[in-house]
């Protein structure tokens, strides 16, 4: 047996001990067990919700930009924010109204109502697409979640589609993404599950934004009418049907499970305390006081 | 006639020194490159010697007893260094005041990072967030001292003095003997990054002070150096950004090629700096002229403007102040650093003109 030169291990001590481990001492008393497993099971645990709607407090799963602390400095900006303004919970396929600060609008103020056709990107960069048909046109407002300027957004309904994105409005029918202005926010029950709007819209003929055909959408009905063979060959080509069982894809592009459970558990308590709050002023609004006439 | 030729022959043998004329001075005249100092063998082999886990547990003990308990200090895992004091006594450097020809050191930090903030006129600005990683200066060489041999192209190079900064302390074990003997008389831990500055004499600081966000101040201007991704050996596509050719019409084998590369006559040859296929990437580049929009003191983080500060995230940068004339610092910044560790208020130090993510939205007032 080989044993390292050591000052403790002195001859006559390694004579004793050539056919036993040697055991040297510490000069410092034994540290404690950590008592991490009876600590950790207490802390706050954000509800398996949280992801959905506040995806973007999720980091970008691109292992090279990752940084522990400018996530966590990224996370203290975003509460900060949301502790001045309440951002709602929505998704694509809602519509909502936007306020903003506007410089050269008249007054200063623009608001626009429009359905979220796209939501990307996360932490402060956060941001969605509203769209809405003003006299006959089209019309499309990109809204950073973060940006100071953003005055209110109001969910004026609720609700998801059958897709991730909607970007395929911009190819059909108007009356698809036709919304009236005054709308009136629909209330909904406390609690009650997202409702999903299975509507199939219906697209303008030929020539498109994108190749609509080979994005395998499920919330548009007439994709078919206009495709050519050659169209639905090239489509069938591109098809990738094995990409939902590669796991190294799905594992590159989310962030963990365990993960997810620790960085919402770092900004519970402030989520939280900021819905409770959203729930008093809803009360308020809905309880007005009758005015004494005359 | 042949007898005297042999006989030549062996005079010319019987010469006790041949010498051989020398025309050149042949290796003599190349330049002698000696490194720096400071320039040595860093990683030890790491071989299997037989050491117990006991004995090795002892060995860390005892380093950690010498210089301190590990330690997570403004987001970085490193040692707890408050006794240095105790180990080695540096002398104190009388301060002088600061004067617009005195020249500061830099620091080094690692690009965390970038996103967005919003100045208060709701414009919105691009920044980079750079964390200054476990800073401490490790020697001080004064101007008279100091005779690089690779001398740098910097102005009046004989009035500056050298400065050495080290970033991120490490277990000694796994470093060499003779790099851990830098760091002998100055009583740190090793660090894993060394990097030299040019300072004026007036702003040579002690050995063993802490460096840290506090050096700078928001609103000033800063250049950061760094080393650009690595992108290989790339095509004037990706490396200059030409057009190409089109992918059709006829277009045969040239989609992603230079084109022509010069004309004939009298230029016929392809002229100096002709931007063709080549190595991209892998270079020291500076992005000069930042500005510091705000600071984070608990992690020493600054945000400086711009989104394409070179190298690649996590990568280490060195951050100087600017040398731009314009932006050059027009009063005193803390000279020759920040000493004072214990600064109250907020962590974030906030520019004037950017919006506080915890102040009330922005709003423009109608003109009356």
């Amino acid at each position: 047996m080989m044993l390292a030169p050591s000052r403790l291990v002195t001859p006559s001590l390694l004579r004793q001990t050539v056919f036993t481990r040697v055991v040297t001492f510490s000069t410092k008393a034994a540290p404690k067990e950590k008592e991490q497993y009876s600590n950790k099971q207490t802390t706050n645990v954000a509800p398996t919700t949280y992801r959905f709607i506040y995806p973007e407090f999720l980091p970008d799963p691109k292992v090279e930009w990752r940084n522990p602390i400018r996530e966590k400095l990224e996370r203290l900006d975003m509460i900060d924010r949301r502790s001045q303004i309440d951002i709602p919970e929505f998704y694509v396929g809602s519509i909502l109204a936007v306020t903003s600060s506007d410089p050269h609008a008249a007054g200063k103020v623009s608001r626009f109502v429009g359905i979220c056709i796209q939501r990307e990107r996360c932490g402060l960069r956060a941001r969605f697409i509203l769209r809405n048909v003003v006299d006959e046109q089209g019309v499309e407002v990109l809204y950073e979640m973060y940006d100071p300027t953003i005055q209110k957004i109001e969910v004026l309904r609720l609700e998801k589609r059958l897709d991730d994105h909607l970007l395929y409005l911009r190819d059909a029918l108007p009356e698809y993404s036709t919304f009236d202005t005054n709308m009136e926010p629909e209330v909904m029950e406390d609690g009650a599950p997202v409702p999903v709007n299975d509507i199939q819209v219906r697209l303008r003929p030929r020539p498109w934004l994108e190749r609509w055909e080979r994005q395998n959408l499920k919330g548009v009905s007439n994709i078919d009418e206009y495709l050519t063979d050659k169209r639905r060959r090239t489509a069938k080509e591109h098809e990738k049907p094995w990409e939902k069982y590669d796991l190294m894809k799905q594992y590159r592009s989310t962030i963990p499970e365990e993960e997810q459970k620790e960085i919402y558990a770092e900004v519970y308590s402030q989520l939280h305390q900021m819905e409770l709050q959203r729930k008093r002023n809803k009360r308020k609004r809905s309880f007005v006081k009758p005015t004494k006439l005359a | 006639m042949i007898k005297s030729l042999i006989l030549d022959l062996g005079r010319l043998r019987l010469t006790p020194l041949a010498v051989t004329q020398v025309r050149e001075k042949g290796q003599l005249s190349r330049p002698h490159l000696r490194n720096p100092t400071w320039f040595l063998r860093k990683e030890r082999k790491m071989r299997d010697n037989h050491v117990t886990s006991e004995n090795k547990s002892f060995v860390q003990e005892i380093v950690q007893d010498k210089y301190g308990p590990p330690a997570l200090i403004k987001g970085v895992a490193t040692y707890d260094q408050s006794k240095r004091e105790e180990l080695v006594k540096t002398e104190k450097i009388e301060s002088e005041p600061w004067t617009t020809a005195s020249r500061r050191t830099g620091v080094i930090a690692r690009k965390i990072g970038q996103y967005p903030l919003w100045l208060k006129n709701g414009e919105r600005i691009r920044t980079t967030l750079l964390q200054i990683v476990d800073n401490h200066v490790v020697k001080y060489i004064p101007p008279e001292l100091y005779k690089p041999a690779q001398v740098p192209s910097v102005a009046k190079l004989n009035s500056y003095g050298c400065l050495l900064v080290g970033a991120e302390s490490c277990d000694p074990s796994t470093l060499t003997k003779e790099y851990c003997g830098l760091f002998k008389d100055s009583g740190l831990l090793p660090k894993k990054h060394l990097v030299r500055f040019l300072v004026s004499p007036n702003a040579a600081i002690p050995v063993g002070t802490p460096l840290n966000v506090t050096h700078f101040r928001v609103g000033d201007y800063v250049d950061v150096r760094g080393k650009t991704v690595d992108h290989g050996f790339q095509g004037v596509v990706k490396r200059h950004g030409f057009k190409g050719m089109p992918a059709s019409h006829g277009v045969t084998k040239t989609h992603r090629r230079p084109g022509n590369i010069g004309g004939g006559g009298e230029k016929g040859r392809v002229w100096p700096g002709t931007k063709l296929p080549g190595h991209m990437g892998n270079r020291w580049r500076i992005s000069k002229g930042l500005r510091i929009w705000r600071i984070n003191t608990k992690y020493n983080v600054m945000w400086v403007s711009g989104s394409a500060i070179p190298g690649s995230t996590n990568g280490l940068v060195y951050i100087y102040d600017t040398i731009l004339p314009l932006r050059k610092h027009k009063t005193a910044p803390p000279f020759p650093t920040m000493f004072d560790q214990t600064l109250e208020g907020p962590d974030d130090i906030w520019f004037d003109a950017v919006h506080n993510f915890k102040d009330e939205t922005i709003t423009f007032q109608p003109e009356e």
